[in-house]
């Protein structure tokens, strides 16, 4: 089942055609073909092992594939690391591991790309002024730029990482699992700032376990089990029960 | 939400300071005519406390970005050595120490190798290659004494800069305070030091902003390495000998000193100021009690006492925090 019809109203963003990655013998990705529009947001999802991580490390430039080609605002482009992805205007929201517990949201969200003068003195007022505007672009309210990551909720703090995506003007932004155990209110912030990426023109890749939550939030859905692509399809194309039966079998039914 | 301790504005502790003030006041009431604040006892710290407080100040700041050095108790007696070789050979003591600068760096290059290709714990690396470079020392120097006086005689302008006294406050004073300024400005003001706190803080969260959290940790132990040849110098000029046995003992006293000064074990906390008075509490102590005719050993339990203290308060303003 797969639908290749481009969304009529946006340009496409990401293609990634062929692409074969292999972990010694382990085949983890076989064949596959991605694609994604400007403003769309595909929901990825699938078993463990199934591939999704190694798809989207791909992406941010942390693996490089054996085979197959990527092609950006239609341009082919070689993602070798992940700087390039980040230059390309790629950001990935990695659960739990984008933020320093520790440090404040002004030095998480500029942390690695710290504005500073020529001696590398911090700008520490850009800093703080511009990590605050940043989250209230997504709808996030916090006191002050100098609060530790640690003292925010789970919610919260994926608002950060988001926030800092948003930030640094991505054209697509990858969010890895960015529901995990998070409250019933936590996961409803998340999807406001979510949906306010989508508002303000960014493509966005959502990877997850769970079903509602894609089918909430995603306009389509891309379905991988054993490192191949089973299902690509438009949410209104199909309904949870359908797609949590093909995943359950590893197999269109 | 603030709780005592801990600023969740500032992110600063304020312990510290609250327990330095603390302990400089018991000490000028309680020692005998007060003798604590008389001005030849304070010299006298001022010329002691620069030896373990530089190279404390680097190996603080090493774990802030998550890794240990016990090597440095080592290092010194070698980057002495080194000098005093280097003065037998006839070579001037000021290009002497400039040579020594980059051996200390090296040295503290290869410690910061090992860390980071192997990716073993630091503590135990640190531990090796202590123990390795004082086998080093003392095979080499056949735990011979070297006396420098007489290189250091000619050139008294050099002896004044690192020892000398301005009436009868120490230089070593100023070179303590300026490295600690430097190495503070460092931490908290630039990109360097914000990546410093990333990587010790959560690893994983810096790499994959893009941080080379391995330059980070080589560069950390390199800054040792120099403070270590610095220390080195410092040391045998002021008691005119090179000693095999010199840095006994620093390696467990530098980070009882970043310890007691707030830096936590874990890494990613810790300010530079703290460390620094960290340094004067735990010397502060010793020399109080001291001047109040405790007896030697009663010091040493004295000082462990107060570091085991300092750990359970740190630890529990931290967790109030969270």
């Amino acid at each position: 089942m797969s639908s290749n019809e481009s969304n009529s109203n946006s340009k496409e963003l990401l293609r990634m055609a062929g692409i074969n990655k292999y972990f010694g013998k382990v085949h983890a990705l076989e064949d596959i073909d991605f694609k994604i529009n400007e403003t769309e947001n595909v929901g990825l999802v699938g078993d463990n092992g199934a591939g999704k991580s190694t798809l989207i490390k791909i992406i941010s430039g942390y693996h490089r594939a054996e085979r197959g080609q990527i092609y950006f605002e239609g341009k082919k482009v070689r993602i070798s690391s992940p700087k390039d992805s980040r230059a390309l205007g790629i950001e990935t929201v990695y659960q739990e591991q984008a933020l320093a517990p520790d440090l404040s949201i002004s030095r998480n969200v500029f942390m690695g790309r710290e504005p500073a003068t020529a001696l590398g003195f911090l700008r520490k007022r850009v800093m703080d002024e511009e990590s605050m505007d940043a989250l209230k672009s997504i709808g996030l309210q916090l006191r002050s730029p100098n609060i530790n990551i640690s003292t925010l909720s789970g919610g919260e703090k994926q608002g950060v990482a988001i926030a800092r995506a948003f930030h640094f003007e991505a054209k697509l932004v990858i969010l890895d699992e960015p529901t995990m155990a998070l409250s019933v209110k936590e996961v409803r912030e998340v999807f406001n700032f979510v949906n306010q990426l989508k508002r303000k023109g960014i493509a966005v890749i959502f990877i997850t376990h769970n079903l509602h939550h894609v089918f909430t939030i995603s306009d389509r859905i891309v379905v991988l089990s054993h490192g191949k692509k089973l299902v690509d399809i438009k949410k209104k194309d199909t309904n949870v029960d359908e797609l949590s039966e093909i995943i359950v079998r590893g197999t269109i039914g | 939400m603030k709780k005592s301790g801990l600023s969740p504005i500032l992110n600063y502790n304020i312990n510290t300071p609250i327990v330095f003030v603390a302990i400089v006041l018991f000490f000028i009431i309680f020692t005998p005519n007060h003798l604590f604040i008389d001005l030849r006892n304070l010299a006298s710290m001022g010329k002691l406390i620069p030896d373990l407080g530089i190279v404390a100040l680097g190996v603080g700041m090493l774990m802030i970005c998550g890794e240990f050095d016990l090597s440095i108790a080592s290092l010194i007696p070698l980057c002495s050595y080194v000098f005093a070789t280097f003065l037998m050979k006839g070579i001037n003591p000021a290009l002497a120490l400039i040579i020594l600068l980059p051996v200390g760096a090296a040295l503290g290059f290869i410690n910061g190798t090992i860390v980071v290709k192997t990716g073993l714990p630091s503590f135990i690396i640190t531990l090796s290659t202590m123990m390795f470079w004082r086998g080093v020392v003392f095979i080499l120097s056949r735990m011979a004494p070297i006396s420098i006086t007489k290189y250091i005689k000619p050139y008294p302008y050099f002896e004044k800069m690192l020892t000398g006294t301005i009436g009868r406050f120490p230089l070593q004073v100023i070179w303590f305070v300026g490295i600690a300024i430097i190495l503070g400005i460092l931490l908290h003001f630039t990109k360097f030091g914000n990546w410093i706190f990333a990587t010790g803080s959560s690893k994983g969260a810096a790499r994959a902003m893009g941080i080379n959290t391995n330059m980070v940790k080589t560069t950390c132990y390199i800054i040792i390495g120099v403070l270590c040849a610095v220390v080195g110098t410092l040391q045998s000029v002021r008691l005119g000998s090179f000693f095999a046995t010199q840095g006994v003992g620093f390696e467990l006293k530098t980070i009882a000193a970043a310890v007691v000064g707030g830096t936590s074990l874990r890494g990613g906390v810790g300010s530079m100021l703290n460390i620094f008075l960290g340094i004067l509490i735990i010397k502060i102590i010793e020399n109080g009690l001291i001047l109040m005719k405790v007896p030697v050993f009663g010091v040493e339990a004295f000082i462990g006492l107060a570091i085991i203290l300092f750990v359970i308060i740190n630890n529990f303003t931290q967790r109030q925090m969270t």
